[in-house]
C-alpha cells in the first residue's frame, strides 16, 4: 500500500480527492460581491417563502421586492407613492378604495398584469399563511372593474390600508404561476430581478438576474442582485472587512468600530423599543399590576440611561413611549416621563399597599444574552420586586401570548404607521394585549382616531392615546434601539421609516 | 466476505430506523410551539392554530412518525416547513459542499498525520518532543478559534482566499480552491493532532516487534521496512482512528460552515434544528446516518484488506 508514492503522486491524489467531492458540489451564488453592476447585500434571515400570499416583510423584504412588485410604493419618508396602481381614492366614508392600474405590466412568465390579478393575489393574501395576513383584516372584497380599473371595499375605515399595500400585502404573483410545485423557492413576479434557481441555495444564498422587460427601468440599478445569509455575526463580519458584500443589515452593534474602519458607511435607524410589557393589567394573573400606581413604579425603578449603555451599548435613545419619532402620535416631553427616581418608585407601591414589595413571574429567553436579566432583577429589587423567571426555552413569545406570565422582557416593533401600532400593541385585539385588556378612554381614542375626518384631528386622538398610554405606564420602555445598516464605498442607500431593512430600489451605486 | 457486507448493511439499517426514531421524539420534545416559529410574534393564536391542523402537528406522535416513516421509505422526505424547498433537494444541493470539506479535511489529516507520526516514531529525541508538542496544540485549541485566526491572516490580510461564501468546483476551480482551503485546514488541525499520536504509537510498537528485526537483520533497508512492513501493520489503528475523525468532522463542519457562511449541511442542520423545521432535520439526520455507516463499512473494509486477521475473525 505505501510502496512508493511520490509527492506528485500524493499531490495529484489530494487534488483529484478534493476535486471528486468538489465536482458534485451545487453551485452559489460565490463570494464576490463584483463590480458596479452587481449588488450583494447580507443579510440576517433566509426567505421563509416565495410565494407572494406567504410572505414576511421587514427583514425578509429584500426577497420579495427582488421579484414582486406591490400596488404602491412608500419612498423614504414614509410617503405612499405610485408603483403598479397610479392613482387612487378613497370615497367620502372611506370604505371604498379605487385604483388605476397600470397597462403596461407583464409578469416574466409573459402574462399581463390586470385588475383580476390584483383581485387574486389581494384575495390569497386575505387567507394566506403570511404572518402579515391581518393587514388585509378589513377588506370586504376587492373587484375588477375593467383591466386597469381595482375597486376595494373596506368592512371599516383603515388608516394604515394604503400602507399595507406598499408592503407585502401589496405584492402582486402571476396568477398562472399560483399552483405550480415549485412556487415557494422559484417566483413568478413581475419585479425588477428574477430568481436564478441554478445559483440559488435555499437558506444560505439568492441569486437573481436582471428582468430585461421591467416596466421601471430607473428602479433597477443593478444587473444582477445576490442576497446572501449570515446566520453568524462573525461571518458578517467577515465578509464586510474581505470586502464581499455591498451592504449588510447587521445583526447587533458589537462589531461597528470595525466595520467602520473597513470602510463601510452606518446607516442608523431606530426600528424598535426595548423594555417591559406590563400586560396583565387587569390583575389576573398578579393582582399588583392592576394598580396604576405600580406599574408606574416599575417604570421609575429603571436606571434607563444606565441600562442603554450596559445592555444596548449606548446606541439608542431613552424613552418613556412606545410611539416613534417620526409618528404623529409622538411626543418627545414624553421620552423623559419616567426617570430613574427609587424614591418615587417606593412611595408609589407604598401607596398602593406593597410597601413590602412583592412577586412578579416573568418569562427569559437566553436569547436576550446574559447580562439582561440580572439587570432587570437588581432594578427592580432595589424598589423590593422580586422577579421570578422562568426559562421559556423556545416557547418565549408563545407563552408570552398565551398568556402564561403577567410581564415580560422584549424588543418590539416601531411599526410605520399609528394605525399598525394600535393594532400590535394597544386595541384590545392587538396581538401584544394577550390579556385582551381593554380600557374605554383607550377604545374612545382609537375611535375618534378612526372616524377622524381630517389629519390634524386624527393627530389630535393619537397624541392624546399615546399621553394616555404612558400615563397608565401599559409598559416600561427603556429605550429606542438603534440598528445599523452598513454600505460599501461603492453603494449608497436611504434607511426605510418603519422597516427593519431599506428598501431594494433604493441601493445605487454611488457617483 | 458478501456476508460480512450485508450484516453490515443491515445492522446500518436497524440503526437508520432507531437514529430516526430517536430524532423525531426529541425534535418533539424540545422544539417548542413549532408553528408560531414558522409564523412569527406577530400572527394571532387562531392563525397559529389553524397552522397547527394543516402540518398536521395536532395528531398523535405516533400517526406522524409513521406517516413520515412510510413516505421516506417511498424516497418522499417531504419540504421544508419554513422555505418549502423539497428535503431532497435541499439535501442534495448541500451534501457536495459539506463532504468536499470533510473528505478534504480527512486527505489532509492522513497525509499530514502519517508523515509526522512515522517522523516522530522513528526519529525519537526532539522530534518526537516537537511533533507531540504540535498535536497537544492541535487539541487544545478549538477548531472555531483556527477557524477566525485563519481568515483575519490569509484572508482578510493577506486576501489570499475569500472569508466566506463556497463556490462550486464546476463554476470556477480556482475560485473553489479560494473558498474550500481554509476550511479545511481548519477543520483538518483537530484530526492531524489526534491521528499523528495513534500513526507515532503503533509505528513505535511496531518497530520493536521481532519480525522487523529480522527484516532489518537480512539486509533490507530500513526505508524499505518502514513503510512497506510496518506501516501496513500500524495502520489499522490510524484508520480506526480516521474513521471516527470523519463522523467527527461532519459534526465539526457545522461550526466551520457557520463561520464561512458556506451552504453546507451543518449550515442548514443548525437553522432547521432550532426552528423545529421536522421534515428537514429528519432528511438530514437520513443522510448524515447513511453517509456514517457507508464511511464505517468502508474502513472496516479496508481494516479486512490492511489486515487479513480481521478477516479472519
Amino acid at each position: 500500500m505505501f510502496r512508493r508514492l511520490p509527492l506528485a503522486g500524493i499531490a495529484a491524489t489530494v487534488a483529484l480527492a478534493l476535486a471528486a467531492a468538489g465536482c458534485g458540489g451545487s453551485s452559489s451564488g460565490g463570494s464576490s460581491s463584483g463590480g458596479s453592476k452587481t449588488l450583494t447585500l447580507g443579510l440576517i434571515v433566509p426567505a421563509t417563502t416565495f410565494v407572494a400570499a406567504d410572505m414576511n416583510f421587514a427583514n425578509e423584504s429584500p426577497y420579495g421586492q427582488a421579484v414582486y412588485d406591490t400596488l404602491l410604493k412608500a419612498d423614504t419618508d414614509g410617503k405612499v407613492v405610485p408603483s403598479l396602481a397610479t392613482e387612487w381614492k378613497y370615497n367620502d366614508t372611506k370604505t371604498q378604495l379605487d385604483l388605476t392600474l397600470r397597462d403596461d405590466v407583464k409578469f416574466t412568465d409573459g402574462t399581463a398584469f390586470n385588475a383580476d390579478a390584483a383581485v387574486q393575489n389581494l384575495k390569497r393574501f386575505q387567507v394566506g399563511n403570511s404572518p402579515n395576513k391581518s393587514f388585509l383584516v378589513n377588506m370586504a372584497d376587492a373587484k375588477a372593474v375593467d383591466p386597469t380599473h381595482l375597486s376595494i371595499t373596506l368592512k371599516q375605515v383603515d388608516p394604515g390600508f394604503l400602507n399595507y399595500l406598499t408592503q407585502n400585502a401589496g405584492m402582486m404573483g402571476a396568477p398562472s404561476a399560483f399552483n405550480k410545485p415549485d412556487a415557494k423557492t422559484n417566483p413568478v413576479g413581475s419585479g425588477p430581478y428574477m430568481m436564478d434557481t441554478g445559483n440559488t441555495v435555499i437558506g444560505s444564498s439568492y441569486t437573481f438576474n436582471k428582468n430585461p422587460n421591467y416596466w421601471d427601468k430607473d428602479s433597477q440599478h443593478y444587473d444582477k442582485l445576490v442576497l446572501k445569509v449570515y446566520n453568524d455575526p462573525t461571518a458578517m463580519l467577515n465578509a464586510v472587512k474581505g470586502k464581499q458584500i455591498n451592504g449588510a443589515k447587521l445583526i447587533n452593534n458589537d462589531f461597528n468600530d470595525q466595520i467602520k474602519s473597513s470602510g463601510y458607511s452606518l446607516v442608523e435607524q431606530e426600528t424598535d423599543w426595548t423594555g417591559l410589557l406590563l400586560l396583565d393589567r387587569d390583575g389576573k394573573l398578579n393582582p399588583a399590576l392592576k394598580d396604576v400606581r405600580v406599574r408606574q413604579a416599575i417604570n421609575y425603578a429603571f436606571d434607563k440611561a444606565a441600562l442603554l449603555q450596559a445592555y444596548g451599548k449606548g446606541y439608542g435613545t431613552v424613552t418613556s413611549q412606545i410611539f416613534p419619532p417620526t409618528s404623529p402620535a409622538y411626543d418627545s416631553g414624553l421620552d423623559s416621563k419616567y426617570p430613574h427616581d427609587l424614591a418615587k418608585a417606593k412611595s408609589l407601591l407604598a401607596e398602593a399597599g406593597y410597601a413590602n414589595g412583592f412577586t412578579l413571574a416573568m418569562p427569559s429567553t437566553t436569547r436576550a444574552g446574559t447580562a439582561l436579566y440580572p439587570l432587570i432583577t437588581q432594578s427592580l429589587k432595589d424598589v423590593g420586586i422580586t422577579v421570578q423567571l422562568t426559562d421559556a426555552g423556545t416557547n418565549f413569545i408563545p407563552d408570552i401570548l398565551a398568556p402564561k406570565y403577567p410581564a415580560s422582557w422584549l424588543a418590539l416593533q416601531m411599526d410605520p404607521t399609528d394605525w399598525q401600532i394600535i393594532n400590535f400593541e394597544l386595541s384590545p385585539a392587538a396581538t401584544f394585549n394577550p390579556f385582551k385588556y381593554s380600557d374605554p378612554k383607550v377604545n374612545d381614542l382609537i375611535d375618534r382616531y378612526l372616524k377622524a375626518t381630517d389629519e390634524s384631528a386624527a393627530t389630535a386622538a393619537v397624541k392624546e392615546l399615546n399621553t394616555y398610554v404612558v400615563d397608565q405606564a401599559w409598559f416600561a420602555p427603556w429605550y429606542r434601539v438603534k440598528s445599523n445598516y452598513a454600505t460599501d464605498p461603492k453603494t449608497e442607500v436611504k434607511a426605510q421609516p418603519g422597516n427593519a431593512y431599506p428598501y431594494l430600489w433604493n441601493f445605487k451605486p454611488k457617483g | 466476505m458478501l456476508m460480512f457486507v450485508l450484516r453490515r448493511i443491515g445492522a446500518g439499517i436497524v440503526l437508520l430506523f432507531v437514529i430516526s426514531s430517536v430524532t423525531f421524539i426529541l425534535l418533539y420534545v424540545g422544539s417548542g410551539d413549532i408553528a408560531r416559529n414558522i409564523l412569527g410574534q406577530q400572527a394571532t393564536q387562531e392563525d397559529v392554530a389553524l397552522k397547527k391542523e394543516q402540518l398536521g402537528l395536532n395528531r398523535p406522535l405516533l400517526t406522524q412518525y409513521f406517516d413520515w416513516l412510510g413516505n421516506a421509505l417511498h424516497g418522499d422526505l417531504g419540504s421544508s416547513w419554513f422555505t418549502g424547498e423539497e428535503v431532497t433537494s435541499g439535501i442534495t444541493s448541500r451534501v457536495a459542499v459539506t463532504l468536499s470539506l470533510v473528505i478534504g479535511a480527512i486527505v489532509v489529516t492522513a497525509l499530514i498525520a502519517t508523515v509526522l507520526g512515522v517522523w516522530a516514531a522513528v526519529r525519537h529525541g526532539w522530534v518526537d518532543k516537537v511533533v507531540q508538542a504540535v498535536t497537544i496544540l492541535g487539541f487544545a485549541i478549538p477548531g472555531f478559534l483556527i477557524a477566525v485566526g485563519l481568515v483575519l491572516v490569509f484572508a482578510i490580510n493577506l486576501q489570499w482566499f475569500d472569508p466566506t461564501g463556497y463556490i462550486s468546483f464546476t463554476d470556477d476551480p480556482t475560485g473553489w480552491l479560494k473558498t474550500v482551503t481554509l476550511p479545511v485546514v481548519a477543520l483538518a488541525i483537530g484530526g492531524i493532532a489526534s491521528v499523528a499520536n495513534q500513526v507515532r504509537g503503533s509505528v513505535t510498537d511496531v518497530l520493536r516487534r521481532d519480525y522487523v528485526r529480522t527484516l532489518r537483520s537480512r539486509g533490507l533497508p530500513f526505508n524499505r521496512v518502514v513503510f512497506k512492513h510496518a506501516l501496513r501493520n500500524a495502520g489499522s489503528p490510524a484508520l480506526a482512528v480516521l474513521g471516527v475523525q470523519f463522523v467527527g468532522l461532519l459534526g465539526g463542519a457545522v461550526i466551520v460552515e457557520r463561520v464561512f457562511a458556506i451552504p453546507g449541511l451543518g449550515d442548514i442542520a443548525v437553522g432547521a434544528t432550532s426552528q423545529g423545521d421536522v421534515p428537514m432535520v429528519m432528511g438530514l439526520v437520513v443522510a448524515i446516518a447513511t453517509i456514517v455507516v457507508v464511511v464505517n463499512l468502508i474502513i472496516d473494509l479496508l481494516q479486512g484488506w490492511l489486515n487479513p486477521k480481521v478477516r479472519l475473525s
